[in-house]
């Protein structure tokens, strides 16, 4: 008979009238969960390099059980050999041997200590492992495509018996900690996954051969699995469900539903339906691709197997597992990017505070970070990472004479999250702006295309914030010295934005300039052959919103390579869609003239060439240093955050402003 | 000041010729370094054989990223024999791709070389040049070869530096 580690009563939560079925509860094995949702494992580099758990590690985690509300919340995986072959990252927990039980125990207690299901994970990265070891391992030595992997070498038939025996032994270890429910990772490039793929395993032996043969390791895997943890605690794997790797020879979708098929035979409790590789030249979770894209994976899996099904990868609203729970075609939420942001985002739901949700917009910064063996953080949330230090949360100001009239010029990402901490903590609140609405310049960044319009979530958020904690706005009203004076408050946070460069030599008023926000507002007419000048993410914003519209588009920019402040993990993406709109970027060069019908680029090397054009938008940005000299006339306290600082991303802007409203 | 297109062009294609010549100058000095370092019971030979294997590795591996699979194994044929190309013709070669005899063959076909000049320069015989090319090309099928699981061979069939006019390989899809 199935049991039920904690009690929850949904009754009386908003969210779970709105959302039915995402609060229904589950029977994953012999185990009753609650209600759909699981926050997904997740590294995070925070744990030592010997594997040991951090403090670090037990308060990110007892801060998404807390956003689980009852529901499965899964540490990340761990890697289960002393050599480290299978560690794919520097702050991976291990399980290799008993002597880390005591952590792995920590963060078990830290997840029932919220009332929630504490998941475990077995992770051999495989291919993508070997992160501080010299050679990684894998069923065949394929070359790696990308240089940042280790070489790789084929395991002997006995080292893949003794991989089998890690995984039961680990997940022994993690039902000593105190872990409810088993999962192996089988995803995105890792050692199960390279079993299954035919890309990978070319093996001639009882782990290669068709689909079956290539599926004998996992089925191993879990059977032993399942043997070490008992009957009570569930057993699930997460498996692609389409490895795009055709470029490569990879799998066939059937292939992968057959290895679907192969595991529930072994006795999974359940799957989670993941997709892509890390070699994938495929997009899959980046803001470019639309939200529930995938779900019909999630559909196709519900008709191949009887176990539940679990899903993740562009979910980040509730409407969509909901519905799609609705409809038979999924059965768990899974979240894994959307509580890296917000940690407490489906417990908002719960309590029917979807405005209070501080979205995650599928930047990937957090994974561009641990490739490069960095702790995990969050473009969009200053405090991701840094659960565990009181000193990132806001303090309240205790002593009335502390409390501050501050006033805040500009209502863009950075004066808002600035405004609202600095209110939650006590302080009096003003935000000024010229302009009629919130939001500063990101209103016309969001207009750009793949996606960009997600952006917009973060001021949607930092909104319902300052209505939260009282900030007044003062929309419409430009800050004068004159008006410093007036209100002469005790601090003054400049928040105004970037100015924009000049075009060398050309007046600014010549008809054919015009500003990048003009041209993403459409308050400003361009012609047929544009220059955009400026090749960091606003040039790349604008050519590609003008490429699309039928324009040749060239970039001109300082920067060595196009997308200089983009991260890695989603750079590419926006230099193949330059590519494929036909845009035209001179890096490390400068417009050395402007005349009738063209400019005459530089290169940084002294070339001179023309390129032809009807229109320059000018993206170049530098800080913004109006006001400052006033204010510090006035012996006013002052702070400037955000672009008006040196003009960079929302990142930037939206960590300035917290910091700063926390230290005033 | 306008932009004299002949001057800008004529300046980039010098310091281009020049780069290029480069390339071949630099190996061969360093040809010369590592032999000194050998010692006299080295053999040349040997030497410039496991360099063209060393390099060919690495710029094989390089390849990987730009190569697929996704219109079949004829076109990939092809586009291996346009990046093998595309790394000679960086070094200043004028060189082709042409389709072979078989859907699964190309031929790379180069009708002007740098590297035998150079070479005569730093007295390295001709033979050495030839076999060091077509190691080369070797070597960079090795690591394609199994990571697209796809076994690619390359013959040598003529060579400018044996006096025979031109280069002529051919890459095909081993059956």
């Amino acid at each position: 008979m199935a049991k039920q580690l904690f009690e929850w009563d949904y009754s009386s939560y908003p969210g779970a009238k709105q959302y039915p079925n995402l609060f229904t509860p589950i029977e994953i094995g012999n185990l009753i969960v609650p209600n759909r949702i699981k926050y997904a494992a997740t590294e995070d580099n925070l744990n030592r390099h010997d594997g040991f758990v951090t403090d670090a590690d037990v308060e990110y985690m007892r801060r998404r059980a807390e956003g689980v509300v009852g529901g499965l919340c899964f540490m990340q995986g761990v890697y289960m050999d002393e050599p480290g072959k299978g560690q794919g990252y520097v702050g991976q927990a291990a399980a290799w041997d008993d002597k880390f039980i005591p952590g792995l125990k920590k963060i078990a207690d830290a997840i029932h200590s919220e009332k929630a299901v504490a998941g475990f994970q077995l992770m051999d990265c495989g291919r993508v492992g070997a992160v501080e070891a010299p050679v990684g391992h894998g069923p065949s030595a394929v070359p790696q495509r990308l240089r940042i992997f280790k070489p790789m070498a084929e395991m002997t038939n006995a080292e893949v018996k003794e991989v089998v025996k890690q995984h039961a032994d680990a997940a022994r270890r993690g039902v000593e900690a105190g872990f409810d429910v088993m999962e192996i990772s089988g995803i995105v490039g890792y050692l199960i996954s390279n079993f299954i793929s035919k890309y990978t395993n070319r093996r001639t032996d009882e782990y290669g051969g068709d689909i079956r043969g290539r599926m004998q390791a996992v089925v191993e895997i879990i059977r032993s699995v399942k043997e070490a943890v008992g009957p009570d605690v569930p057993v699930g794997i997460r498996l692609c469900s389409e490895e795009l790797l055709d470029d490569v020879g990879g799998n066939t979708p059937e292939e992968s539903m057959e290895s679907y098929k192969i595991a529930e035979e072994a006795g999974v409790d359940y799957i989670s339906c993941t997709l892509g590789w890390q070699e994938s030249i495929f997009p899959v979770i980046s803001r470019d691709i639309p939200q529930g894209n995938w779900l019909y994976l999630a559909k196709r899996a519900k008709e191949h197997v009887k176990v539940p099904i679990q899903m993740a990868y562009r979910i980040f609203l509730p409407k969509f597992p909901e519905e799609a729970i609705a409809k038979g075609e999924l059965d768990m939420w899974e979240i894994c990017r959307s509580m890296i942001a917000d940690p407490l985002m489906p417990k908002k739901v719960a309590e029917g505070r979807e405005d209070e949700i501080r979205h995650c917009v599928a930047c990937n910064l957090c994974l561009a970070r641990l490739f490069r063996d960095a702790p995990m953080t969050c473009y969009i949330s200053p405090v991701c990472a840094h659960e565990h230090d009181p000193e990132f949360f806001p303090k309240p100001v205790e002593d009335e004479d502390d409390k501050k009239e501050v006033m805040i010029v500009g209502a863009g990402p950075a004066g808002l999250e600035c405004a609202y901490v600095a209110a939650q903590r006590g302080h009096e609140v003003h935000v000024y702006d010229k302009r009629e609405e919130i939001g500063g310049t990101l209103n016309e960044a969001s207009l750009a295309p793949y996606g960009d319009e997600e952006l917009m979530t973060c001021v949607n958020f930092q909104k319902t914030m300052c209505g939260k904690y009282g900030v007044e706005l003062h929309l419409g009203t430009e800050v004068t010295e004159e008006l410093i004076e007036e209100e002469a408050p005790d601090t003054v946070i400049l928040a105004t934005g970037p100015v924009y460069k000049k075009v060398p030599g050309v007046d600014d008023n010549a008809k054919n300039i015009v500003n990048v926000l003009d041209v993403l507002a459409g308050r400003a007419e361009v012609g047929e052959k544009v220059v955009v000048w400026g090749n960091r993410k606003p040039g790349i914003g604008v050519a590609l919103k003008l490429a699309k519209e039928g324009k040749k588009v060239t970039i001109v920019g300082e920067e060595k390579s196009a997308g200089f402040d983009i991260n890695p993990s989603f750079k590419w993406r926006y230099m193949i869609y330059l590519r494929q709109n036909g845009v035209t970027a001179y890096n490390d060069c400068t417009i050395d003239q402007v005349g009738d019908g063209g400019i005459v680029v530089k290169t940084f090397d002294g070339h001179r060439f023309p390129v032809q054009c009807d229109t320059i938008i000018v993206t170049e940005r530098d800080a913004n240093e109006s006001l400052k000299s006033a204010v510090q006339s006035e012996g006013i306290e002052l702070y400037v955050v955000g672009d008006a600082l040196v003009p960079r991303n929302l990142s930037s802007a939206v960590h300035d402003g917290y910091r700063i409203g926390l230290r005033i | 000041m306008p932009v004299n297109a002949e001057k800008e062009i004529t300046k980039l294609w010098k310091a281009k010729q020049a780069a290029q010549g480069e390339i071949c100058n630099t190996y061969y000095r360093w040809r010369e370094f590592a032999l000194g370092l050998a010692g006299d019971k080295a053999d040349p030979m040997t030497v410039a054989l496991d360099a063209a294997e060393a390099f060919g590795r690495y710029i094989g591996k390089g390849m990987l990223p730009r190569l697929n699979l996704l219109k079949g194994d004829e076109a990939f044929v092809g586009m291996v024999a346009k990046q093998l190309a595309g790394t000679w013709a960086n070094e200043g070669a004028v060189v082709t791709v042409e389709p072979g005899e078989k859907a699964t063959e190309a031929v790379i076909r180069c009708k002007r070389d740098t590297w035998p000049t150079a070479a005569k320069t730093f007295d390295v015989p001709m033979e050495e040049v030839t076999r060091s090319r077509e190691k080369l090309f070797e070597s960079m099928l090795v690591d394609i070869s199994v990571f697209f699981n796809r076994p690619l061979a390359i013959e040598m069939q003529k060579a400018i530096p044996r006096g025979e006019g031109e280069w002529v390989f051919k890459l095909y899809l081993k059956q």
